[in-house]
């Protein structure tokens, strides 16, 4: 499978949640991913084997070495956690990166700073365009996210995204 | 109206609240309970969070990565 350029650096929800879903492996066309340090111990301490998953991907375990004074100065404001602040500072340190996170805040503080970011869902549904799942795969994995997975979606929400993508003819 | 709510805090963060108070960042320590928890209410409204689930689908379907 060809790789995309694009240099992913996971927070620990989406790799949690892929996890749950055991779709680790729809990472694996990304160049690199890169687990910060803080949130590989986060992962480690909630979902150990998420960090050792049986498939071709192998994760990047990493600190980020420089520190940004934009990341740290919107730290206090959107209350990040360590893990989300360190995942920011490694942003600014690649070319190409995207943010994968699920949490609200650091979404909203990768805007502000102009990084890419997405999540679990994101990922999912990008899996049909990259035709490395059908949708119906991709549709089952949606709809067993309430009961197999810890992401919280309101109910009517994914009902929505669920006939989004089933309505979506060009895929 | 206020309410009064008792909670348990770690000791280092309790430390640093009370060090940001003395030195003046903040009245009291009731005013900056109740700060963080409006920023971290305004940071986690549910609009928002729905808001970049949609853009997670529209990168999903049309996105060029």
């Amino acid at each position: 499978m060809a790789k995309t350029e694009t240099i992913v650096i996971a927070d620990a929800g989406p790799i949690i949640h892929l996890d749950e879903l055991n779709s680790l492996n729809l990472l694996t066309d990304f160049d690199k991913i890169i687990i910060p340090e803080t949130v590989w111990q986060e992962v480690q301490h909630h979902r150990s084997q998420a960090l050792h998953h049986a498939t071709d991907l192998e994760f990047v375990r990493q600190s980020a070495l420089h520190f940004s004074a934009q990341v740290d100065a919107l730290t206090p404001l959107y209350t990040l956690h360590a893990g989300e602040q360190e995942a920011l500072h490694l942003c600014f340190e690649f070319e190409n990166s995207l943010l994968l996170t699920d949490d609200t805040a650091a979404r909203l503080a990768a805007k502000n700073l102009g990084v890419t970011a997405h999540g679990t869902l994101g990922i999912l549904v990008r899996a049909i365009r990259q035709q490395t799942h059908s949708k119906s795969e991709i549709l089952a994995l949606l709809r067993a996210i309430p009961t197999q997975t810890t992401l919280h979606i309101r109910a009517s929400l994914l009902t929505e995204v669920i006939s989004t993508v089933e309505k979506n003819t060009e895929v | 109206m206020t309410t009064i709510v008792e909670t348990q805090i770690p000791d280092q963060l309790w430390q640093q609240a009370q060090n940001m108070v003395q030195q003046g960042w903040i009245n009291d320590m009731d005013a900056l309970v109740a700060e963080a928890i409006r920023r971290y209410v305004e940071s986690h409204q549910q609009i928002l969070s729905e808001r970049f689930i949609q853009d997670d689908i529209e990168w999903g379907l049309h996105g060029e990565d």
